[in-house]
């Protein structure tokens, strides 16, 4: 048994309009839909390295909103917020940024002529992007390794030269040794402050933990201190969840840590609706060839019921009549992917070839998808035809 | 193989009005290998019968069964499956592609589930006095050709049960002994049944198992 046999009882050369629109249909909603699959992937791709994320988290610093009203109250987190900070199931984790409790003056001894008023803060080693091994504090230690931050340094390189002052690199500024005092009851306590990193990430002048446990307990007697501000730790800073939750409370979360991630968002989410106009075509497309095969099961009527009364079975039939239109299908969905493949050269080619991060090739799942549409494209075919036959049989 | 009727009533018959029948309302097996003769006046229902049996129509009380399966729950496939290997059929109104030509007509028959090599088509056809209509079209072939055509295509595929609705009425004597005597040695050739239904008796059926309906 072979399809040629009863080609001639269909009447297949019926409707060829709407049978060819429903292929160029087909084709350019395939052709969206694995294009924007593919701008997705290369879009996380070139943003990724740009994100100042650490293993697939965003750490982000929330502070509360000062106002005119609770200006000079306590605005300080305390335990029960950091617990329910904690609880919430889009924070993984909370560090609060535990600052002095004494006064401290740093200055630049005798090289630069720089003297200032500073504040220290400790955090959780976890939440510092990089932490050098020379970064550890223990009792009677005169040496106290920090981690500077880098926009602060930006801001002294800024302001340097009107003053006099020399500029200075992110390796020459490891070499300079800052006096830092310490003032308390007991007196003034001289230290020998080494930066021994830099960080993007916190807005602050880093010490060990246990130099800011035992320094605020030695010269200010506090053991234990509520912090102004907490670092948090989210697989995803643009969760809305999380924004609602941080507005409710009248947090202030450091929008600016998460552009990268906003700008990705926004991209993604155009991409994204392209993809589902994409869909949609492809759905409508389907939607047009099933028409076409139902006006040509219902012009061909008499011809297959005669056929199933004879005795041919309608799951042969639906198989048979489903195969024919299989190399075109394939047809389709391969000029889709030659498309996006000379879309995506393009892409790469002419505004990213110097970066050298993006694949010409593409993506896995772009592939995947285009063979699963193939796939239901010959089924859904298939099932409408058999349902047909079955309603006339 | 065995067709069994269970009290069979077609669904817009009265059932007080069948009691005279010898297959309305009655339990009845037709087996393998016998031949059956159904004679019964026009509007008895004999089409009506012979479309219960091959599964066109379900407009019936009663059971019909294929050995102890009741055709009711049948799905299509399964009748087709039955329709190639088992059960054959000349249809009254004999039921071909008008548009196809004569050999066209059988050989998608054959191609269904081939008994015979193609050239037998000709042999029969030419038995049959069609042989040089092969290549015409069906619509353009009279009532007679047609039931030729139509009794050829029903040979071409193995079976175990003929079933003959009214399968000359457009044939003059001739025609129809060489038909009979062609659908005879195929189902002898088989080991199948016929079950011949039609207005009044045959000859060829004379000793035989003759039903009224």
């Amino acid at each position: 048994m072979n399809y040629k046999n009863i080609q001639s009882l269909l009447s297949t050369s019926q409707n060829k309009l709407s049978r060819w629109i429903s292929y160029f249909g087909l084709g350019i909603g395939v052709l969206l839909l694995l294009c924007s699959m593919q701008m997705f992937v290369n879009i996380k791709h070139l943003l990724k390295e740009n994100n100042p994320r650490k293993n697939g988290f965003d750490f982000i610093s929330i502070t509360k909103v000062i106002t005119n009203e609770n200006m000079g109250k306590d605005n300080s987190f305390k335990e029960d917020e950091i617990i329910d900070l904690k609880a919430q199931p889009t924070i993984e984790d909370v560090a609060p940024l535990i600052a002095n409790q004494y006064r401290v003056k740093g200055s630049a001894g005798n090289i630069i002529p720089f003297s200032t008023d500073l504040f220290l803060e400790s955090i959780n080693n976890d939440f510092i992007d990089s932490v050098p091994p020379a970064f550890r504090w223990h009792e009677g230690q005169t040496d106290i390794p920090i981690i500077f931050s880098s926009d602060f340094l930006e801001l002294y390189n800024v302001f340097a030269p009107s003053q006099d002052l020399p500029q200075l690199s992110d390796k020459t500024i490891s070499s300079i040794n800052i006096v830092i005092e310490c003032y308390g009851p007991q007196g003034l306590q001289k230290f020998r402050g080494n930066v021994v990193g830099l960080t993007e990430r916190i807005n602050s002048i880093l010490v060990p933990k246990s130099f800011m446990d035992w320094s605020n307990k030695y010269f200010s007697g506090v053991t234990s201190v509520n912090p102004s501000r907490v670092f948090i730790k989210t697989r995803d800073a643009n969760n809305p969840d999380l924004l609602t939750y941080v507005q409710q409370k009248n947090y202030h979360l450091n929008k600016d840590k998460t552009k990268f991630g906003r700008i990705k968002k926004l991209l993604q989410s155009i991409i994204s609706g392209l993809g589902l106009f994409g869909v949609l075509v492809i759905l409508l497309a389907l939607m047009l060839f099933s028409f076409y095969l139902q006006l040509m099961i219902a012009k061909s009527k008499d011809n297959l019921q005669l056929l199933l009364t004879l005795g041919y079975s309608p799951n042969w039939l639906s198989k048979t009549m489903a195969s024919t239109w299989i190399p075109v299908y394939i047809g389709v969905v391969l000029v889709s992917i030659l498309l996006v493949f000379v879309l995506q050269f393009a892409f790469v080619h002419f505004l990213f070839a110097e970066q050298g991060d993006l694949s010409y090739s593409l993506h896995w799942t772009v592939l995947l998808v285009a063979l699963l549409l193939l796939f239901l494209s010959i089924y859904s075919n298939y099932r409408m035809v058999k349902k047909e036959l079955y309603k006339i049989g | 193989m065995q067709i069994n009727l269970k009290e069979i009533v077609p669904s817009y018959f009265e059932r007080n009005s069948v009691t005279n029948s010898e297959i309305w309302g009655k339990t009845i097996s037709f087996d393998e290998g016998s031949h059956i003769h159904i004679v019964a006046p026009s509007g008895s229902g004999k089409t009506s019968l012979i479309h219960f049996i091959y599964g066109l129509r379900k407009d019936y009380s009663g059971t019909l069964s294929y050995d102890d399966k009741n055709i009711a729950n049948f799905s299509l496939d399964l009748f087709s499956s039955f329709r190639q290997t088992s059960i054959s059929i000349v249809f009254q109104d004999m039921r071909l592609f008008a548009d196809q030509n004569v050999r066209q007509n059988i050989e998608i028959k054959r191609q269904l589930a081939p008994y015979h090599p193609p050239e037998k088509i000709e042999e029969m056809a030419n038995r049959l006095g069609i042989g040089n209509k092969l290549a015409r079209i069906t619509n353009s072939c009279s009532y007679g050709e047609k039931q030729r055509i139509a009794i050829i295509r029903s040979l071409m595929q193995p079976f175990k049960f003929l079933l003959l609705d009214e399968p000359f009425s457009n044939l003059d004597d001739n025609n129809r002994a060489k038909a009979m005597e062609l659908i005879a040695e195929e189902c002898a050739a088989r080991k199948a049944s016929m079950i011949f239904v039609d207005l009044k008796e045959l000859d060829f059926f004379a000793g035989q198992r003759i039903l009224r309906l």
